[in-house]
């Protein structure tokens, strides 16, 4: 019983956790965009703009 | 001022340390903090609008001072003319985002007050989407009057813009999705609180260690209800505000029921508890919410990713070849404009650029780039790929191709189906009949045993599905609208597709719509290349959109065409330009042929053995006719599969032609077409189209939407082929917005499964309801089990709708080779399209 009184709050600490990282994700658009991402990776890299000689 | 703060009678803001104005409505005086609430009060109150300041739940928004250049801003004429749209007659429409709605007092405010202007025939106000339509007479107001009135009551109009519109939309599914994570983590954590109770794991006569348990449900289930439920609240509240009975009110009573009484259980430490129930009821609800928008959102987002293709900036390239970067609101036709690589066109127009390849699949669906040459259309919206390109505007604004479109589904937000206000006035009812059997059983229990008269009442509540009712028939159809859409049938009376699915007959016009024209053979008329004259005649064709024009430029393809000064069509007749400083002539003969200065002068060497003109498109310069263009009549290359698969479905066809009997014939024999008849004129074709209807018949007519409007206006279900801007002006039901035949039978199929499926939702609704409440009112139900079931019921509802256009999609659209010219494709991409008929735009 006395696991309880470590686990819960802990349990509870967790829960919080998890939502303010969700919360985190929706506001900075990770979820705005469901279809998109999953598609990317099969069209073609567009071609990159000649890069300027490094110094 | 004394330690209280005072604050705006109007707008809430704190007041002026001295000399706050007054404002005098309904005879008393109230402090303001400036001129303008002072001006916005009394002007409401001498509309006779007082009652506003008694209704409303938040407090206006300041006029500020920025009302004005805001109001500037949509009443300059060149923007105005971008937000209007001609209605025919002086009837004007004007759709555009109003900031500051934040209540259904505001809604009201809004439509009494705007709507007592002179000249305003109507205004619908969305508060949700914080969007406000405005119909008046162009005679008697403008939208700057509107604009302005707006400012006074304290609302600010904008354009509705791509950008305003994703923003409303993303908000709401952020919003959505924080709801949803809540109500589910909420729930987890209550249940494996409760299944310790539930269980037996905590010795539950242990009153301290099982008090404990319930109050962190509690704590857990106190966000759910507080934060996740209160979409249903204030949707409930809102119905019984506006005195109706919504789906969400039993909803919002049952939570607030369920978590008050357990509340005072575990202050009394009673024998039940609810959190863990009321967690997960919430969480069902808003998955099955959630899955509601999210549909509702896609069928939307087609139409949004076109209005959102037009960028908000141009670059006008000024008189000196110097490059000033514009609002996309300002381009005029005639302006030259410069597109970089990568960026998107901001109006319809003509390339004066060499050759490039632009992707237009925001608007045809057809990915692969397309190679423009100097000459050829853009549409605003599509991407370039290879540039920088200068091209002439030709559209803007109302004009193009995309806004036409957008503005055939902006407008379809207000149209409800007959079949959804059916739904509605079912549901509503059903929610009566809900809350008076909870009634009934609350009173019923606390006769027989008291103890269980509020589990009882609560499963009834709870159990049953009014969601399931009110989803049934707009999940289907949302659905069948978007599948439709990406088909490229763009259903503008949503009620069409009740129509489509009992059709019994299909009546085609042939010219047009069965048939198309294509250029036979160039014929000279002086001595001159064959392949010269039809470059010339291309690029004069390019700009109109007759069909021979289109037949013209379709058997040019891509030859190297020169850029055309000072061009004109002449309505019916051809049209005419100069190339290289040499006047040039295309159309009929006797157009091409006559000089400004007087007819037939320059009349066409009379060949021997050369056929006559008749029908045929001339070219002509000052010194006479150059060349003859003669064009052969196809079926076109889906007609005898889309007429098989009509047949197939059971479908009675039907030619109705003007053309003469012999070529309606042949046609009819190779289309495999018993009935047709010829010769007819529009009153010939109605009169059949009513016999067929007195019969019993219902009938689907086919044509081109623009000719033939009078006789679809007489069919069930008016169906016409239309591309470009023609989308918008088309006067029928449905559009085939990619010239597809055969889309024809599939949406015909589509109909059909849309109506079987509504069917299929309304009696799962009807049949689950009745199964379930009297299982709960007799008290069989515990209340988390009535929460999975109610839930479910809506999901099954949702996922059934789904099922609709699932199995036969075809990826590939492919496209019309007649229409596949390098003019606007039209669009495939399109969501919810509906209008109701009084408003459908006919020229």
């Amino acid at each position: 019983m006395s696991a309880l009184v470590f686990l819960i709050p802990l349990s509870i600490l967790l829960a919080v956790g998890a939502l303010i990282a969700f919360f985190w994700a929706v506001d900075h658009g990770q979820f705005d965009d469901l279809d998109t991402p999953g598609l990317l990776p099969l069209t073609d890299a567009p071609d990159e703009p000649p890069q300027e000689p490094r110094q | 001022m004394s330690g209280r703060t005072k604050t705006c009678w109007h707008c809430g803001e704190p007041l002026p340390p001295a000399n706050a104005p007054q404002a005098v409505v309904a005879g008393v005086a109230h402090a303001v903090c400036c001129a303008g609430c002072r001006a916005a009060a009394e002007w409401i109150d001498t509309l006779g609008l007082a009652d506003y300041y008694r209704l409303r739940s938040a407090p206006a928004q300041r006029p500020a001072a920025t009302t004005g250049e805001q109001g500037a801003i949509l009443a300059r004429p060149e923007i105005a003319t971008q937000v209007v749209r001609d209605l025919g007659g002086d009837r004007r429409e004007a759709v555009v985002l109003v900031e500051g709605i934040r209540c259904s007092a505001c809604v009201w405010l809004i439509e009494r007050g705007i709507g007592s202007l002179r000249g305003v025939v109507s205004v619908e106000v969305n508060a949700v989407a914080q969007r406000a339509r405005f119909v008046f007479d162009g005679a008697q107001c403008t939208l700057a009057h509107i604009v302005d009135a707006l400012a006074r009551i304290g609302y600010r109009a904008e354009p509705l813009t791509a950008a305003a519109l994703t923003d409303a939309r993303r908000r709401e599914n952020r919003a959505a999705l924080k709801r949803l994570a809540v109500a589910g983590i909420g729930a987890m954590q209550a249940m494996t609180y409760a299944s310790a109770l539930y269980f037996g794991a905590i010795d539950a006569q242990d009153a301290p260690t099982r008090d404990l348990f319930r109050w962190l449900a509690f704590l857990t289930a106190t966000p759910v209800v507080l934060y996740s439920a209160r979409p249903f609240f204030t949707g409930g509240w809102r119905a019984l505000a506006a005195r109706r009975l919504g789906v969400d009110v039993p909803v919002a009573l049952a939570i607030a029921l369920i978590y008050a009484a357990s509340l005072v259980m575990a202050l009394r430490g009673g024998a039940d508890v609810y959190f863990d129930s009321v967690s997960m009821f919430v969480f069902f609800l808003l998955v099955g919410r959630y899955a509601e928008m999210r549909a509702r959102h896609r069928a939307g987002d087609l139409t949004d990713a076109l209005a959102r293709s037009t960028p908000a900036f141009a670059d006008r390239v000024r008189a000196d070849g110097a490059l000033e970067r514009i609002a996309a609101l300002e381009l005029v036709p005639g302006d030259r404009v410069h597109v970089a690589a990568g960026a998107r066109v901001p109006a319809d127009g003509v390339l004066e650029s060499g050759h490039c390849r632009v992707d237009e699949s925001a608007l045809s669906g057809e990915s692969a780039p397309i190679v423009k040459a100097r000459g050829d259309a853009l549409v605003a919206g599509s991407a370039v790929i290879d540039g920088p390109l200068a091209f002439r505007v030709v559209r803007v604004g109302p004009d193009t191709v995309v806004a036409g479109i957008v503005a055939l589904a902006t407008r379809a937000q207000a149209a409800r189906p007959r079949l959804a206000r059916a739904g509605e006035r079912a549901a509503a009812l059903f929610v009566g009949r809900v809350l008076t059997l909870a009634a009934i059983t609350a009173a019923g229990w606390s006769f027989v045993d008291p103890s269980r008269a509020f589990e009882a009442t609560l499963a009834v509540l709870v159990v049953s599905c009014p969601c399931a009712f009110a989803l049934a028939v707009p999940a289907a159809l949302t659905r069948a609208l978007g599948v439709l859409a990406r088909r490229g049938v763009l259903v503008v009376r949503p009620d069409a597709i009740e129509g489509l699915a009992a059709a019994t007959h299909v009546m085609f016009d042939k010219t047009g719509t069965l048939t198309g024209i294509a250029l036979d053979r160039v014929e000279p008329l002086r001595d001159v290349d064959c392949e010269a004259a039809l470059a010339l005649a291309a690029s004069l064709a390019r700009g109109s959109r007759h069909p021979a024009a289109d037949a013209i430029a379709a058997a040019a393809g891509h030859a190297s065409l020169a850029p055309v000064a000072a061009w004109q069509s002449h309505s019916g007749a051809g049209v005419q330009g100069q190339i290289n400083g040499r006047r040039l002539r295309l159309g009929s003969p006797s157009f091409a042929l006559t000089d400004d200065t007087g007819p037939a002068s320059l009349a066409p060497p009379n060949r021997a053995g050369s056929p006559g003109l008749e029908g045929a498109a001339v070219l002509a310069d000052d010194a006479g006719a150059i060349a003859a263009f003669h064009f052969t009549e196809r079926v076109r290359p889906d007609a005898q599969a889309a007429v098989a698969a009509l047949a197939a479905q059971g479908v009675a066809i039907e030619i109705a032609s003007g053309d003469a009997r012999a070529k309606v014939a042949a046609i009819a024999a190779r289309l495999s077409i018993a009935h047709f008849i010829a010769g007819a004129r529009p009153a010939a074709k109605l009169a059949r189209l009513s016999a067929l209807r007195a019969e019993g018949a219902r009938v689907i007519a086919v044509g081109d939407g623009i000719n033939d409007a009078p006789v679809l206006a007489g069919a069930d279900v008016a169906l016409a082929l239309a591309s470009g801007t023609e989308i918008a002006q088309a006067a029928s039901d449905i559009v085939l917005s990619t010239g597809r035949l055969c889309a024809i039978p599939e949406a015909l199929d589509i109909a059909r499964r849309t109506l079987a499926v509504l069917r299929q939702n309304q009696r799962w609704a009807m049949g689950y309801n009745l199964a379930v409440v009297p299982l709960g009112a007799l008290g069989f139900v515990p209340p988390w089990l009535a929460a999975i079931g109610m839930s479910a019921s809506s999901l099954v509802v949702v996922l059934n709708a789904l099922r609709i256009g699932r199995r036969e999609r075809h990826d590939h659209v492919p496209s019309d080779p007649m229409s596949a010219n390098g003019r606007p494709a039209a669009p495939v991409a399109l969501a919810v399209i509906g209008s109701p008929p009084a408003q459908r735009v006919v020229q």
